[in-house]
């Protein structure tokens, strides 16, 4: 069932990408389809932390700031140094995770819904953010990524692609091939069912928001390593993209069936539809609209919810 | 039901509380009370955030969410701010498209069967869209005769306003509407079960939020006295906020409109709290964010104790 879920993602990719080729001379070319997976890569790792907590029934609002909070860390303590680069790194993935493991405290321990523990979670990470760095006025907030970092983006196959390779094979194997990956799906299938059978419910749910958390910071590393400087906000269209990534990929939004092939296939198909629409030349307010009602065919083509009686 | 109260009743504390709080630190801070001009504009600037709210409250009743209102208020900012100069009679041409993008929700999550945070999800695009082809820049005006009439700067009239939607809102939860709006949220399958429509009021409950949002946008205009094609955003959250801080439940069918009232001028509050404190501006979504959570640990809280005392 899920299976052919993920079928239908990767035939909705296909066929975006066809009838852009066609309507487009050149648009399925390798170098505009290179910069499409480059693109598609940054909420391809949001969208891999929104997935973990989507499959046990949860929703990570506070993406948006972890992943800005988490960019400017990385370049407020590597000052643009490659000396400090790796230290940099593991202290903005480590900031991911503490806010993504506060998140499943309040969520499994406290009882706060996903939605209200999560919101707040983002409120404080921008209020802390805007604030520590003086609205990113600070001393060192002009500071670049390191140079190593950037490199990531360059060549003929970015390095970034097999990052995210590598991170779509960490999720297949986790979700997978794992006991925690079977404990997953059984929590977002029943949570009682499977805290009834000896699953650790709580821990499951602790896990998966922390590593929500490290993907989060993980495209904010990504993203600054992009475009160099961190900016304010810019986490703000991930929080969105997410959820459409997770969904256009095959994820049933009840919890408990998807894969991460599928999710892979919808952030391409997201990212080839605003592309198209731009080498169209299609004003924003078009684009937007567009947008939307190609997430709704695919909505009605595979993610609808059954029948009542 | 009583805990339904009682989860109403937590939405009302958290306003005084923050009523208390604002009092407290306004006077500190100025060495006088406040006078009736702070609270007028209090309560001009929380009316657009008090409609949405109990328009989202509503299809948080019925165990939904709906993330569009940020794009139709966007929509109806636009079509308000364009349009409302030339003719007093487009208000109500706004209040009709706001009811027309609810219902469109309502059709797709009713009888298409699309989980409600994904359709809004999707139209929210859409609106956006569709209110940037309205109003691409900032801008457009409002008549003052409206404006007056809405939210008067000298004198309360808006409380009359804010008066009508608590009493709409009283007579609504009575009818065999409301009881449904109920009935679907606590346990749709049960619902449907005993002969409820449950895809017609859902559209219902919709099509009313898109009004809520609609009256939101003419209400917001006439307080900024200009458009902008992205004002509905901040709404999408606050209006959640309010919601949860009112003491309405996510599962659905506990909970009042009320409490999202009371949840929507609180969080205003809040935000004049941090600026009367003298905190800096930046960390204003930090304390908004912690307020979020604890207002609603707070709840957890008191639920768990309830439950002791019941117990013991």
């Amino acid at each position: 069932m899920s299976s052919r879920r993920v079928l239908y993602a990767l035939g909705g990719t296909v066929a975006v990408l066809l009838v852009g080729a066609i309507l487009h001379p050149g648009f399925a070319s390798w170098s505009s389809l290179r910069v499409m997976l480059v693109v598609a890569s940054f909420t391809g790792f949001v969208a891999a932390g929104q997935m973990l907590v989507v499959l046990v029934g949860g929703i990570d609002l506070s993406i948006p700031w972890v992943l800005n909070g988490a960019a400017i860390v990385l370049t407020t303590s590597s000052l643009g140094q490659t000396s400090r680069a790796p230290l940099a790194i593991l202290l903005a993935l480590g900031v991911g995770a503490l806010v993504g493991l506060g998140n499943g405290m309040g969520v499994a321990w406290l009882g706060v819904p996903a939605v209200v523990m999560t919101l707040g979670m983002n409120g404080v990470m921008q209020g802390l953010t805007l604030g520590l760095s003086k609205g990113l006025t600070c001393a060192s907030c002009g500071s670049y990524a390191p140079e190593p970092l950037r490199g990531l983006f360059d060549g003929a196959l970015p390095a970034q692609l097999f990052l995210w390779a590598g991170v779509g094979l960490f999720m297949t194997v986790l979700l997978t091939l794992t006991t925690f990956g079977r404990r997953v799906y059984a929590v977002g299938v029943n949570p009682r069912a499977a805290f009834l059978s000896g699953v650790g419910v709580r821990g499951v749910t602790v896990a998966l928001y922390t590593l929500s958390g490290v993907f989060a910071a993980l495209a904010g590393i990504a993203l600054v390593a992009y475009g160099g400087q961190p900016s304010l906000g810019l986490g703000d269209p991930y929080l969105f993209e997410s959820i459409a990534a997770v969904v256009v990929g095959g994820v049933s939004i009840l919890g408990g069936r998807g894969h991460y092939l599928g999710v892979i296939a919808g952030s391409l198909t997201l990212v080839a539809v605003t592309t198209f629409l731009q080498a169209q030349r299609v004003p924003e307010y078009g684009r937007l609209m567009i947008y939307g009602l190609v997430i709704l065919a695919i909505l009605f083509a595979y993610g609808r919810e059954k029948a009542h009686d | 039901m009583r805990d339904a109260l009682r989860r109403v009743s937590l939405g009302y504390l958290v306003l005084a509380a923050t009523a208390v709080a604002y009092i407290v630190v306004y006077t500190s801070r100025l060495g006088r009370f406040p006078t009736s001009f702070d609270y007028l504009s209090i309560l001009n600037t929380t009316l657009p955030l008090v409609f949405v709210a109990i328009g989202q409250s509503l299809v948080v009743l019925t165990g939904g969410i709906d993330l569009s209102v940020g794009g139709m208020v966007s929509v109806c900012v636009a079509v308000t701010a364009t349009t409302v100069s030339s003719s007093i009679t487009w208000l109500f041409v706004v209040l009709a498209i706001g009811t027309a993008c609810g219902a469109l929700n309502g059709l797709i999550v009713a009888y298409g069967r699309i989980a409600p945070i994904l359709t809004t999800l999707a139209t929210l695009s859409i609106f956006t869209g569709l209110g940037l082809r309205v109003l691409p820049v900032p801008g457009g005006s409002i008549p003052q005769e409206v404006r007056l009439v809405l939210t008067n700067p000298a004198t309360p009239t808006g409380l009359i306003w804010l008066g009508l939607a608590v009493a709409g809102w009283l007579v609504l939860r009575r009818t065999r509407f409301g009881m449904r709006v109920y009935a679907i949220g606590s346990d749709e399958a049960s619902a449907r079960a005993v002969g409820v429509p449950a895809a017609a009021v859902k559209l219902k409950v919709y099509a009313l939020s898109g009004l809520c949002s609609a009256l939101a946008a003419v209400f917001y205009v006439s307080t900024t006295t200009s458009g902008d094609a992205n004002a509905g955003n901040p709404f999408i959250l606050t209006s959640i906020a309010s919601v949860v801080v009112g003491g309405v439940a996510f599962s659905g069918g506990r909970g009042s409109a009320l409490g999202a009232v009371a949840g929507a001028v609180a969080l205003t509050l809040v935000i004049d709290i941090l600026f009367f404190s003298g905190i800096d501006p930046l960390y204003q979504s930090l304390f908004q964010g912690l307020f979020l959570v604890v207002a609603v640990l707070l709840g957890t809280v008191a639920a768990l104790a309830a439950r002791r005392r019941r117990q013991a």
